[in-house]
């Protein structure tokens, strides 16, 4: 049993656009006297597109034409078809996430790209997925070691704690190479972000809009700056008192991440730091390279160990086009009806050890569902359970009766019935709930899935020979 | 080590009670969460520390009590009254003792006439599926695992609108078995649940033998396993769920073994 699904990423950035496609070879990896283990074993990055300029109309809207037209011709020259195209994910990130049309925009692609493309959105999945994409999750998982992945882009800093395959924190910064831009040949300054201007005013520097920078000290206090909040956000010295300025949404919520001490850089300004020192400082237009010339010589060199990443610039698209899909377990159960499932909520449900039984899931369940009735209609809405560790059939049953009952408000609405398991379950619950449901009910039962309460997922139809589903999981544990 | 000392001031009635993947014997490890991740991956006994070239005496009786529970497993016997509330079809192979069934491979995959008229008064009609539950190498993992596995299979197979009833037992079992059982009873599929040898990880690992419409004599190749069903393993109830597809399987494509393999590779 091997499949091959062609994967694509799309990454629509505040200043540019990407995309890449990548083979997933899923097999199964268990021998021929066990119950199949089905895994994606092998991803191969096989087409990189230009990195354009996200195309805007009238500044305020994303040029979904525009973008089509890439995307089109992208995949000709990469001599695949949409209709080859089995999974992705689509990105949006940074202020072009906040265009009066982006949801529009990212949700029409989903459905043009291909078959199963998932759309993905927030700081915390962007650090996470460039995380993965850099090659610092890969690392992690050879080493045995935890790592922090700092993707330093044109307007934020992006950090993703990783533990192998497992997330431990996020932290996102208002801090990037092009928050402020100059002109190569004028040297004058062109833009500089707000919330820099209130730094800039907080620091008592001479530094506006138009200013013409006859060398590259006046900006040292910014990029001191800079430097300075990194550091801290990975447990390095005092903190200084404009970190609160400069996060973005929260800094990392674990205090054990300052333990951590292996750390990796993407992003654009990470390939700022791999070149030479010796360049126009402003050949980009902005303060990239010095910012990346600043990290070089910073603390974070000193005190912690430094991995060089596998891919800079391009961390995020290849985080979107390689790491946003798993497999299910292979071991499942559902009606083919009910998929594929597009952004549906979850809500977590922890079965406690000594509650084999699983008593009070059903109310957990209908409390849980109630904060996602809007006018007295529900959307649909996944279970996860987690603590279904070898059940006995009876405790099995228990715990089908319960998650029937709980969900009468969806049943009442003839939702599909979404469970997702974390442990290797969903044949037997699936067979449970079949027998508890109406006849006929529409459900899908699967497992083997790592998600938190609040994320929202995506399950597509089967890939082709295989017993598996492809999903894919959005966090966003991390936000407020 | 916070907790060894916490196991020490107590009376331990059983030593193999102590989780072996929680539990590391190296004083002052540098690096303790490394180590214990390490050790979660494996059931192998990592981290046993010394005294001198020997081992602690506590790794010692350790190893003891598992080897003995692994033997035990081998000697001793299904319940009766298990078998009867599971109320399984009784019978036993040639073999007349532990020691003969050890030794004589080939007594423990026959039984005599007598127990095929016992088969035969209970079993009129050639049934579509029939389960056989063998002791094999580990009573103890048909006791541990029997009452969630043949549960889970039978709702696995309603939902397949498919039913199996009359389960037979089989004492002093090999998978071969099966075989007979297969051409005596007519059954189209027959799907033997037997205890696995036992090793020092687990002494409750069961298989699964799954054959369609098995002969005497017939090639290895033509039977479907599903292995490692323990709590630790293939929990039971998902390892009933998953062979309740595979015996629907068998009776839609009428293939078992590397047979049904190719079809669904193919198909």
């Amino acid at each position: 049993m091997e499949s091959v699904v062609l994967s694509v990423g799309i990454d629509i950035g505040t200043s540019t656009t990407q995309l890449i496609l990548s083979r997933l070879t899923i097999q199964n990896k268990a021998s021929f006297f066990s119950v199949p283990n089905i895994v994606i074993a092998k991803k191969e990055m096989i087409y990189q597109s230009d990195i354009i300029f996200t195309p805007l109309s009238q500044g305020y809207q994303i040029d979904y034409a525009a973008i089509a037209r890439f995307v089109g011709q992208q995949y000709m020259l990469a001599g695949v078809s949409k209709q080859s195209i089995g999974v992705g994910a689509i990105m949006i990130t940074g202020e072009t996430a906040r265009k009066e049309n982006a949801d529009r925009v990212v949700q029409t692609l989903s459905q043009d790209a291909g078959d199963f493309v998932v759309t993905t959105a927030g700081p915390d999945l962007e650090g996470i997925l460039a995380a993965k994409g850099s090659g610092a999750g890969k690392v992690s998982l050879e080493r045995k070691v935890p790592i922090i992945n700092l993707d330093i882009g044109g307007g934020t800093t992006n950090l993703a704690a990783l533990d192998g395959d497992q997330v431990l924190d996020t932290a996102c910064f208002d801090i990037g190479g092009r928050l402020i831009k100059v002109d190569p040949m004028t040297l004058q300054i062109s833009y500089i972000a707000p919330k820099i201007q209130q730094l800039i005013h907080q620091l008592n520097l001479n530094l506006f809009e138009g200013t013409i920078l006859r060398s590259t000290e006046p900006l040292n206090p910014i990029l001191d700056v800079f430097v300075q909040v990194l550091e801290n956000s990975i447990g390095i010295g005092e903190r200084t008192r404009f970190f609160d300025l400069l996060v973005t949404n929260h800094c990392f919520t674990r205090r054990d991440t300052d333990r951590i001490r292996s750390i990796s850089f993407s992003g654009g300004v990470a390939d700022c730091m791999m070149q030479s020192e010796n360049r126009q400082p402003f050949v980009y237009g902005d303060i990239g390279l010095l910012l990346g010339k600043r990290l070089r010589h910073s603390k974070i060199y000193r005190y912690k160990q430094v991995v060089t990443p596998q891919e800079t610039i391009r961390a995020t698209v290849v985080g979107a086009g390689s790491y946003s899909i798993t497999v299910s377990g292979s071991t499942i159960a559902y009606t083919p009806d009910a998929l594929p499932v597009r952004n549906v909520p979850m809500i977590k449900l922890t079965i406690e050890p000594m509650n084999g039984n699983a008593l009070g899931l059903a109310d957990q369940i209908k409390s849980g569902l109630e904060i996602f009735r809007t006018h007295g209609e529900l959307t649909n809405v996944a279970l996860y359970i987690v603590g279904l560790k070898s059940p006995s059939f009876n405790q099995l049953q228990h715990c089908a009766r319960e998650i029937v009952s709980g969900a009468h408000a969806l049943l009442d609405q003839n939702l599909p019935l979404i469970v997702i398991t974390e442990e290797d379950i969903a044949k037997a619950l699936g067979h449970s709930l079949f027998y508890n449901l109406p006849q006929n009910y529409s459900y899908i039962c699967i497992d083997r899935i790592n998600a938190n309460h609040g994320d929202y997922i995506d399950i597509g139809t089967p890939v082709p020979h295989t017993t598996v589903l492809p999903v894919s999981v959005k966090t966003l544990l991390f936000s407020n | 080590m916070e907790k060894e000392t916490h196991q020490s001031s107590q009376v331990l009635s059983d030593i193999s009670e102590i989780n072996l993947r929680e539990q590391l014997l190296v004083p002052n490890s540098h690096h303790l969460d490394g180590y214990m991740k390490m050790k979660s991956f494996t059931p192998a006994r990592l981290g046993l520390w010394r005294c001198g070239p020997r081992y602690k005496t506590q790794s010692i009786l350790r190893f003891r009590a598992d080897h003995a529970a692994a033997q035990d497993s081998v000697f001793s016997y299904v319940d009766p009254d298990l078998i009867k509330a599971m109320q399984f079809i009784a019978i036993q192979t040639r073999c007349r003792s532990k020691d003969e069934y050890l030794t004589r491979p080939d007594l423990g995959r026959r039984f005599s006439t007598e127990y095929a008229e016992k088969i035969k008064k209970h079993i009129t009609h050639p049934p579509k599926i029939q389960l056989v539950v063998g002791d094999g190498l580990s009573s103890a993992a048909i006791v541990a695992n029997i009452k969630d596995v043949i549960p889970s299979i039978k709702q696995g197979l309603n939902h397949y609108g498919l039913d199996c009833t009359q389960h037979i037992f089989v004492k002093y079992c090999r998978v071969g078995v099966m075989d007979q059982i297969g051409e005596m009873t007519d059954a189209d599929v027959v799907c033997m649940l037997i205890g696995e040898r036992p090793g020092l990880a687990t002494a409750q690992s069961m298989s699964a033998y799954i054959a369609y419409r098995p002969t005497m004599g017939m090639p290895e190749m033509r039977r479907t396993v599903v292995s490692n069903i323990h709590a630790q393993g293939i929990p039971p109830v998902e390892a009933g769920a998953y062979i309740s597809e595979l015996l629907y399987k068998m009776l839609r494509y009428k293939k078992s073994g590397l047979d049904l393999k190719a079809v669904e590779n193919t198909d």
